[in-house]
């Protein structure tokens, strides 16, 4: 693992989380072609100096803007980067339908539930255990502006692993 | 009754019935599915976007694609 992908649908912390991990060292770089800009920073994983990059927020995988081309663009790119996906734990419906995609293109995934405390106001509880049990893929519960969950996030960011979507399909009993 | 997005009122609440084939997989990830709950929030002007919540979110759709969404409306 030498790069790590921060991607999310819009607005979840996904750049509040790049700063709290890259220690806020952003560069700010331009994508060729478009004008949407994306941050490159870099971490320890392990005592090992690893490139984090903040994608632009992107709904789904099926583009429907230029900044989703870029994140599109970039996930097929960095074809042995992980994919730490971040998910609005109180909008966890829609966030999980892009972790769903990005598991079943194949990529390495950590799932970070973060806005644990928004969630929380909301009354959401969210089982992350059960959630990774049913996914297979480690799951994470941060509030990145606060600091939470971020430590446990890093040591667990080298158990990421690509899943086949049939084992969770049959799993969630789904056809 | 039904009716599409774009025809629904300010604060008219419905669930979502139809929604063109072509379009499904591109609104999917904004959480906007058939059979899901929707209130409309905000209505732009001059053939404007509007603002829908789902799952207590908002999310705002261009008017072209809330005319391919029909709705189940009360009364």
């Amino acid at each position: 693992m030498n790069k790590v992908l921060l991607m999310g649908q819009s607005n979840v912390g996904k750049s509040v989380l790049f700063n709290c991990l890259s220690g806020g060292g952003a560069t700010v770089s331009n994508y060729p072609g478009t004008t949407v800009d994306f941050d490159k920073g870099r971490m320890a994983i392990d005592g090992k100096i690893v490139e984090i990059i903040d994608v632009p927020g992107t709904f789904s995988l099926q583009p429907k803007d230029k900044a989703e081309e870029v994140a599109l663009k970039m996930l097929e790119g960095e074809k042995d980067a992980v994919v730490l996906c971040v998910i609005d734990s109180s909008k966890i419906e829609r966030g999980l339908y892009l972790a769903l995609e990005l598991i079943e293109k194949g990529c390495p995934v950590i799932i970070a539930l973060n806005m644990a405390d928004v969630a929380k106001d909301a009354n959401i509880r969210i089982n992350a255990e059960k959630l990774e049990d049913l996914l297979g893929v480690p799951v994470v519960t941060t509030v990145a502006t606060m600091g939470e969950g971020l430590k446990k996030l890093v040591e667990r960011m080298k158990e990421t692993r690509s899943v086949k979507i049939e084992g969770i399909m049959k799993s969630v009993g789904g056809g | 009754m039904e009716k599409k997005l774009s025809q629904m009122l300010y604060e008219e609440e419905g669930r979502i019935k139809k929604i063109d084939p072509g379009l499904r997989a591109q609104i999917a990830g904004m959480g906007i599915r058939e059979g899901k709950e929707i209130k409309m929030m905000t209505k732009q002007p001059i053939k404007g976007p509007v603002v829908v919540n789902v799952d207590r979110s908002n999310t705002s759709i261009g008017l072209g694609l809330a005319d391919k969404i029909i709705v189940e409306v009360e009364k």
